[in-house]
């Protein structure tokens, strides 16, 4: 009878109120209102008052049960911290990340590990509805409930077990079998997602290849408000929004993923046991009432997810190795690093990338009649499509559907006749009752466990204007042109956060050679069918010779908009341009300023598979401040030795300055 | 022009407390609290700055926990699709894939709503057969209203002579 269990509690606390109002003399000056309001206000009170002794038989058992669960140190067993979320602080306490009080059970919960048992224990007893899910504790805490009640050996007709019907039926609905994770990656033309995303899909029992996408996500996402704007950013890395857990069906994350973003996903099937799975899912039940302050360096999504995975096995200790932040793409290679625990690994190209290997398979006369019917359906009857094998028919027509949809899909407002030629062709398409053929898809960025750690470390040598130099750099993040590109989105730099420091021989002079807050460049071939512009963005200090001044820190901001196409007439290369504004601060320059326009022409180009080259030549004109011009080019070549080594040599010129460099190049 | 930028710095300058406001209603949409990422402001987040400042805060959209929503139609107050509208609802939501895979005899979307419709994975070829020969009108249907579509290929089913026997629903 669980649910009588604390209600008697409650009326029992009321009847004394009752009792001590009847028993006390209503004073005259006590206006009848007021005395209302004062009786409230002790009801308010009453749960906090001490329990008479209607309920010493239960107080007793909890007493018992709080000494045991003392006697046994279950407050600082590994189980209780995944489970509570505490890390070790400063001060050698312990503190959650748990930022939701609905979420504790104890007032000083967040900070005192043994404080939150006694109390969940005594809160086990009641079938109060706690946290914003509101269900009596026993179910909201479930994997609490289930790890205390084996740990300390409940006696259920003292402690009787409530029934949790909402958890059962949400359990049983996922038909769990196991877990995989998910790793979308970084889209096109946005360098900045490189940082990535993951999320976790709850495999369900009898699932197929083709099923898969029934089964449901758990997935941590900040809760932002449509309109965030500009504090997006801000809120995001300094823990202004709210992170909640969801359960999204993984046709949904595919269609955002996959068609939308046109992001390809790499799925991680992890090795875990039924029991695991079922360890999961009660404490991601848990983490439903729950909600951290999401930030996104360090807990953002990918954290919590493994925080998560960590209960499911708690030997895997895979937050442990995240401290100060959480790349996803880190994630992804950590879990893959561990021995066993991933047992397939599956591919889902985007659909912008489907697109591309389907016209590289076609002769031209075929892939330029696909890109006809997109513009004209009368194509439909001509004799180019009509001649073709039906077989060949379906391929091209299924393209252009393809097409279609991707312009429909990544167009704000898409025209209606995108959609009226997709119905279109679809229409014809069914006329040729055939199944079309699967097309297998070879991926243009193999899966990032196979890429370069994110940060990295450089140790170089080289002369610069009659003066050999030694510097070392650090680059907290992420990947640069000419990184070995290997499970990285091609042609797309995002380095964050690098600091170069640079000693001078003949001057004897140690000095911040550069400093990078953020340098993007995004390159987007266009061709017949994709059109994208490229651009780059550079925020960063680095050290230049201009007039008199010999080594002179200068300030830099660039932004630079154009395009880029891409050619094989020798391996591979990207030809790019950019129109492009800079502003420079230095004393070396007249009023400490310049203001100027120019661009950038380059080459990018794969000459073999470890050895990469990038030749960039650039002309600005500052009419503002310091009026002067600037002519520099750049030749930077790579050489890849290992998955996280590399060699450079590169050679930068500018007027009268002259520097050439060969550094070893460490990723950790 | 001016009038958008004014708009959108005021709403910058004063959407935190907007923005909490806005989150404590997070459903805005059909499915269990999908609302928000596909369907009502997806155009917008298409242009490159914001996709930036999506990506950079690692793509966040969607917000529907378990365990806490008042329950939008066709979904458990624990943020699961409730089984009767499971079919209806994928239905819906995939409708642009599922159109493109009726005519093109296969994939997944489709294999996926064969399997939500009782048909085994043995039998699905000719399940697939049949929404390719009735493409055009399943469309047609499935454009008004995607429960008439369903309705429509269960028809289909029970008048079929090798999936009528065989569908498990």
């Amino acid at each position: 009878m669980p649910r009588t269990q604390s209600l008697p509690r409650f009326r029992l606390a009321n009847n004394r109120y009752g009792a001590s109002t009847s028993t006390s003399k209503p004073r005259v000056f006590l206006t009848r209102r007021l005395y209302i309001v004062l009786l409230l206000f002790m009801l308010l009170l009453a749960p906090a008052l001490p329990v008479d002794a209607g309920e010493s038989h239960e107080n007793a058992y909890l007493v018992e049960l709080i000494n045991k669960g003392r006697q046994a140190k279950l407050a600082s067993e590994r189980e209780w911290h995944l489970l509570l979320h505490y890390r070790k602080d400063l001060f050698g306490g312990y503190t959650s990340e748990q930022d939701d009080p609905g979420y504790f059970m104890s007032p000083d919960g967040k900070t005192d590990p043994q404080a939150e048992l006694d109390a969940t224990l005594k809160q086990f007893f009641s079938d109060e509805l706690v946290g914003r899910s509101k269900q009596p504790a026993q179910c909201a805490f479930i994997a609490r409930y289930t790890w205390l009640k084996q740990r300390l050996a409940f006696d259920e007709t003292r402690l009787p077990q409530l029934a949790c019907e909402r958890f059962e039926r949400w359990f049983a609905d996922f038909e769990a079998q196991s877990i995989t994770l998910i790793f979308p990656s970084a889209f096109l033309n946005n360098p900045a997602s490189m940082f990535g995303h993951t999320l976790l899909r709850v495999d369900q029992r009898g699932q197929t290849d083709s099923t898969r996408i029934l089964a449901y996500t758990i997935n941590y996402a900040a809760d932002v408000p449509p309109d965030a704007g500009m504090a997006y950013p801000i809120r995001g890395i300094f823990g202004g929004y709210r992170g909640y857990f969801s359960t999204i069906p993984y046709y949904l994350k595919v269609q955002e993923y996959r068609d939308i973003e046109n992001r390809d996903i790499w799925e991680y099937r992890l090795n875990f046991t039924e029991h695991q799975v079922r360890r999961f899912l009660m404490h991601a039940w848990e983490l439903g009432n729950a909600s951290f302050d999401y930030f996104f360096f360090k807990e953002n999504c990918s954290y919590h997810l493994l925080a998560l995975l960590d209960y499911a096995d708690p030997s895997l200790h895979l937050t442990d190795e995240f401290l100060f932040w959480t790349v996803p793409a880190d994630t992804v290679r950590l879990i893959a690093s561990k021995p066993g625990l991933v047992s397939g690994i599956a591919y889902r190209p985007s659909r912008s990338n489907v697109i591309r290997r389907k016209r590289e398979s076609l002769p031209s006369e075929e892939r330029e009649l696909a890109h006809r019917l997109t513009k004209d359906v009368g194509e439909l009857k001509s004799s180019a499509l009509s001649r073709l094998e039906p077989m060949r028919q379906t391929f091209v027509l299924d393209l252009a559907s393809d097409y279609l949809r991707y312009r429909i899909d990544t167009t704000g407002e898409p025209p209606p006749e995108l959609k009226e030629r997709n119905r279109a062709i679809l229409a014809a398409r069914s006329e040729i009752r055939l199944a079309s053929e699967e097309f297998l898809v070879e991926p243009f960025a193999k899966q990032p466990e196979l890429g370069h750690n994110t940060s990295r470390i450089s140790v170089g040598a080289g002369w610069r204007n009659n003066s050999t130099f030694e510097e070392q750099t650090i680059r907290a993040g992420y990947h640069d042109l000419l990184d070995p590109e290997i499970g990285y989105t091609p042609n797309a730099q995002i380095e964050i956060a690098s600091v170069t420091m640079r000693t001078y021989n003949r001057d004897n002079q140690t000095r911040l050679e550069r400093a990078t807050l953020a340098n993007v460049v995004s390159l987007s071939p266009i061709d017949s069918v994709f059109y994208a512009p490229s651009w780059k963005i550079n925020v960063g200090v680095q050290t230049i010779k201009h007039q008199g001044c010999q080594l002179c820190s200068n300030g830099v901001m660039n932004g630079g908009i154009g395009a880029s196409v891409e050619s094989h007439w020798f391996a591979h290369q990207i030809f790019f341009a950019f129109a492009e504004a800079e502003a420079n601060y230095s004393r070396a320059y007249e009023e400490r300023h310049r203001i100027g326009g120019g661009g950038t022409v380059g080459m990018l180009s794969d000459l073999t598979e470890k050895w990469k080259l990038l030749v960039t030549g650039t002309y600005l004109r500052y009419p503002l401040g310091d009026k002067s011009d600037d002519f520099r080019w750049t030749v930077g070549q790579r050489f890849t030795l290992l998955q996280n080594l590399a060699l450079r040599l590169e050679y930068n010129h500018r007027d009268h300055d002259n520097d050439v460099m060969v550094s070893v190049q460490m990723f950790f | 022009m001016l009038k958008k930028v004014l708009l959108l710095s005021v709403t910058v300058l004063f959407g935190m407390q907007a923005g909490l406001a806005m989150a404590a209603n997070p459903d805005t949409g059909p499915g269990c609290g999908l609302g928000k990422l596909a369907w009502s402001d997806y155009s917008h987040q298409k242009n490159i700055g914001p996709q930036v400042l999506m990506a950079t805060t690692n793509g966040t959209f969607g917000s529907q926990t378990f365990g806490i929503s008042s329950g939008t139609s066709g979904c458990t107050n624990d943020g699961k699709v409730m089984a009767e509208q499971k079919t209806t609802m994928f239905a819906q939501l995939n409708f642009e894939n599922l159109s493109q895979e009726m005519a093109q005899g296969q994939g997944e979307h489709l294999a996926s709503l064969a399997t939500l419709m009782g048909v085994p994975a043995e039998h699905q070829a000719a399940f697939f057969a049949m929404t390719q020969e009735r493409y055009t009108s399943l469309v047609k249907t499935g454009e008004a209203s995607p429960v008439a579509m369903v309705k429509a290929i269960n028809d289909a089913i029970a008048t079929h002579p090798v999936l009528a026997k065989i569908s498990t629903r």
